[in-house]
């Protein structure tokens, strides 16, 4: 999953509260949306559950690439599993990694919601560029690229609004400093965009129905 | 490749079901609301001394436990490389009495006290929550944590949850056996990043649509079953005994007290 690099108490108490109140508002609105489909769906939570522990277990292991990178998949849960569905698979395991001490419990909402920008935005440019681009490999590309850079400018904007509490930093430092984070996690987004169209090429092969439903 | 700094689930389980201590005798609520109740403190308090306190206090917790204090130490790693990563780099721009300057390429950073603190700061307020929440799932047997997922979230969320959970030691058994057949053919090793990125990319896509296959396996047996998108539990979560509201009362009152001294109230 993508995340905030800070713990809990990073963040100054209304913010906390702030960006869980966003983030639990947007589950809401999915929650409603799910809960009001003609015809429930059984099969899309069986699959969700396998998509949360899919998501969390592949986010763990190390990829041998440089000094070692980890992989966000957030794009690719949006591509595979939709934008609703894909939020609450970000929710759960985002609370699954605050369990293991990867992402505080105060930053949840704050990590759901850096989540979600990029679930959007992935979707969206997966839906919005299939009439022009035929190729799976290119849009996932495509996809997961402008999902990863979005969720890093949103990384950046809850972390400059926010402000770390003790540290007397102006919103324009935090985000000065934030710069090279910001590269670097563009350059492993590179990375990330390369393999998810890959992973998406190959399920394409293997089970085009998942990736074209 | 399974990252040795990430805690070991099935470790996690098997201290969760098999130890016995006063501990996980204690009511899941109690614990869940302590949670609640460390990630406040640690959320108002700015004062090192005060989180360290709070830090030795919470260590005490876990190792009266009886829990492995080596892994704890080996597990520490994430939360302090995410808060080195990020505060890292901001601690050069914090206002105080310089300690030492560094000049790279015409650019001089200066580390003052204050920048040092905040990062000293924010690694103890990590490593409290961390080792708390550890605390929390290594004492807490997973019927316990089922009955308080669905008591807690909404429907589906607590039915993606609990099914997730179950689902986890699946994929992770999957993941390994699949990495284990990579490794045995030489995959480890680190040849160029279109073979890395390819083998990766085939082994992402197999735990993907594996778990999809057998998602859509387990859904057909559970509704052949009678599933109709409720996951019924059976038992009951305990909850907290009276000494136990005493604990809850006194921690209730160190957290108003907390944001009561701290400065702008917490805020």
């Amino acid at each position: 999953m993508a995340h905030i690099h800070l713990e809990d108490g990073a963040f100054s108490p209304f913010w906390v509260i702030v960006w869980w109140a966003v983030a639990l508002a947007i589950i809401g609105i999915a929650l409603f949306l799910i809960r009001n489909q003609r015809k429930p769906d059984n099969r899309r939570i069986t699959l969700a559950a396998f998509c949360v522990a899919a998501a969390f277990v592949i986010s763990q292991v190390e990829v041998p690439i440089a000094a070692g990178v980890h992989l966000s998949l957030t794009p690719l849960i949006a591509i595979l599993t939709g934008p609703v569905i894909g939020l609450l698979v970000v929710f759960i395991a985002n609370i699954l990694s605050a369990a293991i001490g990867h992402g505080g419990w105060g930053m949840i909402g704050a990590n759901t919601l850096v989540s979600l920008s990029e679930i959007l935005v992935a979707y969206a440019i997966w839906r919005g560029l299939k009439p022009f681009i035929e190729n799976v490999f290119a849009r996932a590309v495509a996809a997961t690229l402008s999902g990863l850079i979005i969720g890093n400018c949103v990384m950046m904007g809850i972390i400059g609004l926010s402000g770390i509490q003790g540290s007397g930093l102006s919103m324009e430092q935090v985000i000065t400093s934030l710069f090279l984070i910001a590269s670097i996690n563009v350059a492993v987004a590179v990375i990330e965009a390369f393999l998810a169209g890959l992973v998406v090429l190959y399920i394409g092969k293997m089970r085009p129905d998942l990736v074209d439903r | 490749m399974l990252s040795p700094h990430i805690p070991d689930l099935d470790l996690i389980t098997y201290y969760s079901e098999r130890k016995d201590s006063l501990f996980s005798r204690m009511s899941p609520w109690t614990k869940a609301c302590l949670l609640f109740c460390i990630v406040a403190l640690v959320t108002v308090i700015r004062d090192p001394a005060w989180l360290l306190g709070l830090y030795l206090i919470v260590l005490l917790l876990y190792l009266t436990a009886g829990l492995p204090a080596g892994k704890l130490v080996q597990w520490y790693a994430i939360p302090i490389l995410f808060v080195v990563s990020l505060a890292g780099l901001m601690i050069w721009s914090v206002p105080g009495t310089p300690l030492f300057a560094l000049t790279c390429c015409s650019i001089t950073l200066v580390l003052s006290d204050n920048g040092l603190l905040l990062l000293i700061t924010l690694v103890i307020k990590a490593i409290i929550t961390v080792t708390y929440s550890l605390f929390f799932l290594m004492t807490t047997r997973y019927r316990h944590f089922a009955g308080l997922i669905s008591r807690v979230f909404p429907a589906p969320i607590d039915q993606i949850f609990l099914l997730a959970y179950r689902f986890l030691f699946l994929t992770l058994a999957m993941t390994a056996s699949l990495l284990k057949s990579v490794r045995s053919r030489g995959g480890s090793l680190a040849r160029s990043l279109r073979v890395q990125g390819r083998l990766f990319a085939s082994v992402s896509a197999l735990v993907f649509i594996r778990s999809f296959e057998r998602g859509e396996r387990v859904d057909k047996a559970m509704s052949s079953r009678g599933f109709t998108g409720t996951y019924p539990l059976s038992g009951d979560v305990p909850l907290p005994g009276f000494p136990e509201y005493g604990l809850l009362v006194v921690s209730g009152a160190v957290v108003i007290a907390a944001v009561l001294a701290s400065p702008y109230r917490g805020w």
